[in-house]
């Protein structure tokens, strides 16, 4: 409790955590707010927003409701966001720790290998995997960590360096520890909050690399998602702009609201680390 | 019959591009039960001295035998078991412990890593070695940053004495803590050398703690030895510069003392 009254300490933290909390709560409840499949055709095709209240944000160039289309694909946006982010870190974590702890050639081949992944441009990469390995949701979420591990590997990297040379892991290896042991047990944990700090971004840029994955038909084809709503959308962009609007107004408010939520921790764990 | 036997042990570091010595051709044995102090001013190598021993760095040329077998060529499991044997207590015990750690984890992980006790007994195992360095063993659930230094001290001894070691290292063990708690500490550490039979590679610039415990004391200068001998004697009647410089530094009631 105090530590969520810590997070909200600013305005901008309780603006993120509100869309942030919206957004999963719409997310989870979209089987039950729009039953059924939300691809199926549910009235006249390109019906303006506010004109029917059974359809309030209208339909699609198909007559599909662009409100259940637009809850359900909040589900996938943040599943692949979430979902990319976290084997991100998972991976950037490990490979870190192991470069920094181990050093020395390992080290070499380690980094050699993150700079490789960081000098070709992230978007393109997850482009290249997804068109090689085909389009599904958890080849989605393996191409987007793939793009993204290297900054939370750069970041963890740094920061073992400075942990291995505390007297703690001296200790352990006085205790006879073995040196695995000692860099996941005990290296790993301690360096873990600058790594987490970089969650908020990641989150952020995963939602938004998910989206132009499907905006360029890349998606996983059997959802519905903010990306590939505005692909739809955008061959009707004259007579229906809404159609675009409303999931790219959907994908600003989600990555503002992961920024700024992302930032709120950030500074309430600043504060506590400033304090011990 | 020696716990350790060090002989020319040397290690040189780079400074300005010109290498140095801060450990030259150092040579020394400590028998059971005894404690060896090394004393110096800063920068003599003394600290060096103690992760050389512990296999902490390694060394550019000597020979280091602990238990009667050669401890430098031990590499892998071997030289992790071996480590049971010879244990270390920090100078600060904060920075000794992980940060996140309880008390109870940092007095598992020796148990757990050496196999001392089966998991459903190292309970037990924890509570005893917290009433054998005085602690109640109610602290065991508490976190390593809220007890004290002088009961953090305690702990790392506890843990120091958990695989039963034959030596243990102590690196300037007392220096940061206030004179009231390092009398006490001292006091344990002369108790546990009498039961246990543990000897102590004791290292420290503050003479007085050292006459209070120290069987030989080695007076180290620029890593190198300057003057050796039996403790109170060295510190009664001190030959080498350095030596003399050192107890010139004690304040003069401690040192006029008996």
């Amino acid at each position: 409790m105090k530590r969520l009254r810590r997070l909200l300490h600013t305005p901008e933290a309780i603006a993120g955590a509100l869309i942030l909390a919206l957004l999963i709560a719409m997310a989870l409840a979209a089987p039950l707010l729009f039953p059924g499949d939300p691809q199926a055709i549910a009235g006249p095709a390109l019906l303006p927003p506010f004109r029917d209240w059974s359809l309030p944000l209208g339909t699609d160039r198909l007559g599909r409701d662009v409100l259940a289309e637009l809850v359900h694909g909040a589900r996938t946006s943040l599943a692949v966001g979430l979902a990319a982010a976290a084997a991100a870190l998972l991976i950037g974590a490990v490979v870190g720790t192991l470069a920094g702890f181990a050093g020395g050639l390992i080290d070499e081949v380690l980094m050699r290998m993150t700079d490789a992944f960081q000098t070709v441009p992230s978007f393109l990469l997850a482009l290249a995997f997804v068109s090689i390995v085909g389009p599904s949701l958890g080849v989605v979420v393996a191409a987007i960590a793939i793009s993204a591990w290297t900054g939370p590997a750069r970041v963890a990297r740094a920061e073992v360096l400075s942990i291995r040379e505390r007297d703690y892991v001296a200790g352990a290896r006085v205790i006879g520890m073995h040196p695995l042991g000692i860099a996941f047990r005990e290296v790993l944990p301690n360096a873990l909050p600058p790594v987490l700090a970089l969650s908020s971004v990641i989150v952020a840029a995963a939602i938004l690399t998910e989206a132009a994955l499907s905006f360029l038909g890349l998606g996983d084809p059997n959802r519905v998602t903010w990306g590939s709503m505005i692909a739809e959308g955008r061959t009707v962009l004259r007579t229906a702009p809404f159609l675009s609007i409303v999931p790219g107004v959907a994908l600003v408010l989600t990555v503002l609201g992961v920024y700024l939520a992302g930032e709120g921790v950030v500074e309430s764990t600043a504060v506590r680390r400033s304090l011990s | 019959m020696s716990v350790l036997a060090v002989s020319n042990l040397t290690k040189r570091y780079h400074r300005g591009g010109k290498p140095f010595a801060a450990v030259d051709d150092v040579s020394f044995e400590i028998g059971p039960a005894e404690t060896l102090a090394l004393a110096g001013p800063s920068g003599s190598g003394k600290s060096t001295i103690a992760r050389l021993v512990l296999r902490l760095i390694e060394p550019d040329a000597g020979r280091i035998d602990f238990e009667d077998a050669d401890f430098l060529t031990m590499s892998g499991a071997a030289l992790r078991a071996r480590r049971a044997r010879l244990q270390m207590v920090f100078q600060d015990p904060l920075a000794a412990f992980n940060p996140r750690a309880t008390v109870a984890r940092v007095l598992n992980d020796p148990l757990r890593v050496h196999g001392i006790a089966p998991r459903a007994d190292r309970p037990r195992r924890i509570a005893a070695l917290l009433e054998r360095v005085g602690l109640d063993a109610g602290l065991a659930q508490r976190a390593i940053h809220e007890i004290s230094g002088g009961q953090r001290q305690r702990v790392a001894i506890a843990r120091a004495i958990a695989t039963r070691p034959s030596l243990i290292v102590l690196d300037e063990a007392v220096s940061a803590l206030d004179v009231s708690v390092r009398g006490q500490i001292l006091e344990l550490l002369l108790d546990l050398q009498r039961q246990e039979r543990i000897a102590y590679l004791f290292i420290s610039h503050d003479l007085g703690v050292i006459r209070a415990v120290a069987h030989r004391i080695f007076i180290l200068d620029a890593g190198r030895i300057a003057e050796s001998g039996d403790a109170r004697a060295v510190i009664a009647y001190p030959q080498s510069s350095v030596g003399k410089a050192l107890v010139a530094a004690m304040p003069k009631l401690v040192r006029d003392r008996p």
